[in-house]
């Protein structure tokens, strides 16, 4: 009998984050910020998710604590049905194969000296999957799958030599080489130009239609989360203020915040009514 | 009446690689209270122009053709004491990245009053201090903040400084060059309401330099849409959003994200954006140009009048 | 096919690098006189063929015996038993880059090891290795050498070289430490983290190839160090008497008392000291032209 494959993949519960501030002269200063406050999510397979909030919100710190670059002070979370708050050594390993991440800036998320190949064969090189010769053809395949293509043209390059738009197609080509079940893109699009970014979220759509990986978008712009999000939390100093469709938080957003921020975002439209009356 | 009138203005800098055009051929005028718009992706030559019309350029860039005509001297020709007088008095600008423009060991109203003699030397010191008090009113910025240093602000606050700073001593002309890029929207919500009502309740000129077209669109009468080095398309805010004829000009408005309306299709870019150091004799968005047919590829188009206050630099009819 | 593009590509960055080079006048004299000393040292392989006469240690002329100036059989001349003058700078070309070079590489590699160790893992590991570099630091190098010298009798060169060496790691090790703080909070270390890389892969593979410029540029300062502290021991009197290194023949014109009247002796062992020191120097400022990142412009294809 075959398992019923959960339709969460993701639980988060209870998440806490605190932050010592800067120190003061003569040591810890005692300050404290509260990054994250008793913060709980659910993710469903395949579904892109977006935590939209502004800096300083604890967006990027869930981020980091999802892929675990850090550990939360309480809470829980959940990859499946699997608890991964202490996994160390071969399950953090295996934990690594199945979750991955895209960074904000594609100016420094590549290390300079490495070629495009080593750059995206190294997550195959770190777990030790196949051959340099199979490893080439995964890279090849993964340049594809971003639009790079011919693949060849690029393997041989540094990243000094790509725009910034390759260079972040590059780096969600190394986050896909594993082929991950889960993928954290923390503002991926924000240093690119609007008309680059905007082939960036639809290679994020495409690889989720073909792939059925899931992601978790983590912007500032609630446009970018309409276009490419089913659900959205809304975050907020820590807290999250909103969760629910896309469409419907926007169309009726319940929270105080949530309607500042879609009352700050510039408005036009393409064609049709103007900006703000001046 | 007409405040500042550019003609012709080639800008280039001198590369390792050559000479690249990082302006070419730039004409616009700008009316007295009016402001407008520069709009365009990275490497368009938007913060080059910006920088040029305050005779800012770095060490190897210069103005190789062209007038930049106000109050009736052409900036370019203009002695460096001449250039001094009109900075800051006439011409104020707020850089990109303004917020680290501030000097972190000086309390702001310290900067204010700087910024204020340098430029006026007899003033008196309570004449002075008058000024920054009303400066700080201005903006709208709390009186109590004026001897805080910069790290003590939030970046909302050092923008409204950083603007304070520009309008210090009374220009008629504010350059802005991407003033809101790294602020919140809600914040960048608030400083573009701050320039509109400054603007209207001082009768400033505003050239507002942005990669976002929708910021533009709220706080500028007139756009004028760059690319690769050249005004592809100029217009009032309504025309060009309205009736865009440039297909870059659609590209960008499709590329826009926005939370009302239907989800936009993107067209598919194949191209690069042109080396501006061997610029191609054609248009040079030919590239990625839909409608692109040969004649594009190889003759310079030239700016087609839709309305007296329209134009676009494009061959194709329709 | 794959791997001819990789060589292309190699050849490609590394004649980008010579270009950048070759526009720098001080790295253009400074290899120059390198290529110079090194061809010199080369030499001083194949002056046996010449007969043994020109052995440098003791190659004594049977004509003469006693401080000469420069001629046809010994172009700068003998010293005070009749060797030959030339054949001694030779030799004395390769212990200075024999010393200079084996003892700034093994400081280097030291302080560069220790240096990742302690900006990466932090914490009590950084505060021991620091402290420790501290210590070595604080200590006069030369002061420790004649003393060693002194209660160990004559020291062997090779221990001479392990010394400096042991002496000297610090310095380098610091810079590295503080190269490797900022490069461990940037994207592509945390990227590498993400992918599931354990501390030793980083630490080798992402951090040591951006510090190795660093690095490489601190051993130009380590080699002019070292050849300057061997010369001192020599002209001292407690180098390796077995070997004819420029300082070792400095102190035999000083001991033999033919500082004053026997410039032919004097004066090429004390410019070659100076010259080659001067051109290690000028070599690490162009180089840290070429590796220098930040000369890696945003360039784009096509």
């Amino acid at each position: 009998m075959a398992a019923i494959e959960s339709k969460t993949i993701m639980r988060l519960n209870g998440i806490s984050k605190t932050y010592k501030a800067s120190t003061g002269l003569f040591g810890d200063s005692g300050q404290r910020v509260i990054a994250l406050n008793d913060v709980s999510l659910e993710i469903g397979r395949g579904e892109i998710f977006g935590l939209v909030g502004q800096s300083g919100s604890g967006k990027t710190t869930m981020g980091r604590l999802v892929v675990k670059l850090e550990n939360p002070d309480k809470g829980s979370i959940r990859l499946g049905d699997d608890e991964v708050g202490h996994l160390k050594g071969a399950g953090l390993k295996a934990f690594r194969m199945k979750v991955q991440m895209i960074f904000q800036d594609p100016y420094q998320s590549l290390n300079p000296h490495l070629s495009i190949l080593d750059t995206i064969a190294e997550p195959l090189a770190i777990h030790g999957k196949g051959s340099r010769r199979d490893r080439r053809d995964k890279v090849m395949k993964s340049l594809e799958v971003v639009g790079m293509s011919p693949g060849t043209d690029y393997l041989y390059r540094y990243p000094h030599q790509l725009s910034g738009g390759q260079r972040q197609r590059v780096a969600i080509a190394r986050a896909m080489v594993l082929k991950p079940e889960f993928v954290v893109a923390d503002e991926p699009a924000s240093m690119l130009d609007a008309t680059i970014a905007i082939q960036l979220f639809r290679l994020l759509l495409d690889i989720r239609e073909r792939h059925g990986v899931t992601f978790l978008f983590i912007t500032h712009n609630l446009a970018a989360a309409r276009y490419l999000c089913d659900r959205i939390a809304v975050i907020h100093q820590g807290e999250i203020v909103e969760t629910g469709k896309t469409e419907e938080i926007i169309r009726a957003p319940q929270h105080a915040y949530t309607r500042r921020l879609i009352a700050a975002q510039p408005k036009f439209a393409y064609g049709g009514a103007e900006g703000k009356a001046r | 009446m007409t405040l500042i009138s550019v003609e012709n203005l080639c800008v280039s800098y001198q590369t390792k690689k050559g000479v690249l055009k990082a302006v070419d051929d730039i004409s616009f005028e700008l009316e007295e209270g009016r402001s407008l718009g520069f709009v365009g992706e990275s490497g368009c030559g938007k913060t080059t122009l910006g920088m040029a019309l305050m005779r800012l350029l770095p060490e190897n860039g210069r103005v190789t053709r062209g007038r930049i005509l106000y109050g009736g001297q052409d900036l370019v020709q203009l002695s460096d004491k001449g250039i001094r007088e009109v900075r800051w008095n006439e011409i104020a600008m707020i850089f990109q990245a303004a917020m680290n423009a501030l000097n972190p060991v000086h309390r702001v109203d310290a900067q204010l009053r700087e910024a204020i003699a340098t430029h006026e030397p007899g003033i008196s010191k309570e004449a002075l201090q008058g000024r920054v008090e009303a400066l700080f009113d201005l903006v709208e910025m709390p009186r109590e903040r004026m001897r805080a240093y910069p790290h003590q602000f939030s970046g909302g606050m050092k923008q409204r400084a950083v603007i304070a700073m520009a309008l210090a001593c009374n220009p008629k002309l504010v350059i802005a060059d991407e003033p809101t890029t790294a602020l919140d929207v809600i914040v960048q919500d608030q400083i573009l309401q701050e320039i509109r009502s400054i603007q209207d309740r001082m009768n400033i000129s505003v050239i507002f330099i942005s990669h976002d077209i929708a910021v533009v669109a709220n706080v500028c009468h007139d756009i004028a849409v760059m690319y690769a080095g050249q005004i592809v398309e100029f217009g009032s805010r309504e025309e060009v959003f309205n009736t865009p004829i440039h297909p870059y000009t659609r590209l960008l408005l499709t590329s826009y994200l926005t939370l009302e309306g239907d989800r936009p299709a993107p067209l598919e870019m194949i191209g690069r954006t042109p080396d501006l150091i061997a610029a191609p004799t054609g248009c040079r968005f030919y590239k990625m140009c839909p409608h692109a047919s040969a004649m594009c590829e190889n003759r310079a188009p030239e700016y087609r009048q839709a309305t007296p206050t329209h134009r676009a630099l494009c061959s194709l009819t329709s | 096919m794959s791997n001819l593009s990789e060589r292309v590509h190699l050849f490609d960055r590394l004649a980008k690098g010579w270009a950048i080079f070759r526009e720098n006048l001080l790295g253009k004299i400074g290899l120059t006189l390198l290529v110079l000393f090194a061809l010199m040292a080369v030499a001083s392989f194949f002056t046996p063929l010449f007969g043994p006469m020109y052995d440098p240690m003791t190659g004594v002329d049977p004509l003469i015996s006693h401080a000469t100036g420069p001629g046809w059989r010994h172009w700068l001349g003998t010293d005070f038993i009749g060797r030959d003058i030339f054949t001694q700078l030779l030799e004395g070309a390769k212990i200075a880059f024999m010393v200079g070079l084996s003892a700034a590489f093994i400081s280097i590699v030291l302080g560069t090891i220790v240096g990742m160790l302690a900006g990466y893992m932090g914490g009590f590991v950084d505060m021991l290795l620091m402290r420790l570099a501290d210590m070595i630091m604080v200590m006069p190098s030369l002061l420790i050498l004649l003393l060693l010298a002194a209660l160990f009798g004559q020291l062997n060169i090779w221990l001479i070289v392990l010394l400096i060496a042991l002496l000297r790691w610090p310095g380098v090790s610091r810079v590295i430490r503080a190269q490797t703080l900022t490069l461990k909070e940037r994207p592509f270390i945390e990227a590498a983290k993400v992918a599931g890389a354990s501390h030793i892969r980083i630490i080798f593979r992402h951090i040591m190839p951006n510090v190795l410029p660093l690095s490489f540029l601190y051993m130009t300062f380590r080699v002019t160090s070292a050849i300057l502290v061997e010369a001192a021991l020599a002209f001292l009197g407690f180098g390796d008497p077995s070997q004819v290194s420029w300082g070792m023949m400095l102190q035999w014109v000083w001991k033999t008392g033919h500082m004053f009247q026997a410039p032919y002796w004097l004066l090429p062992p004390g410019i070659c000291i100076s010259l080659i020191t001067l051109s290690f120097y000028m070599l690490g400022r162009a180089m840290d032209e070429v590796l220098d990142p930040r000369l890696r412009k945003e360039e784009f294809s096509e």
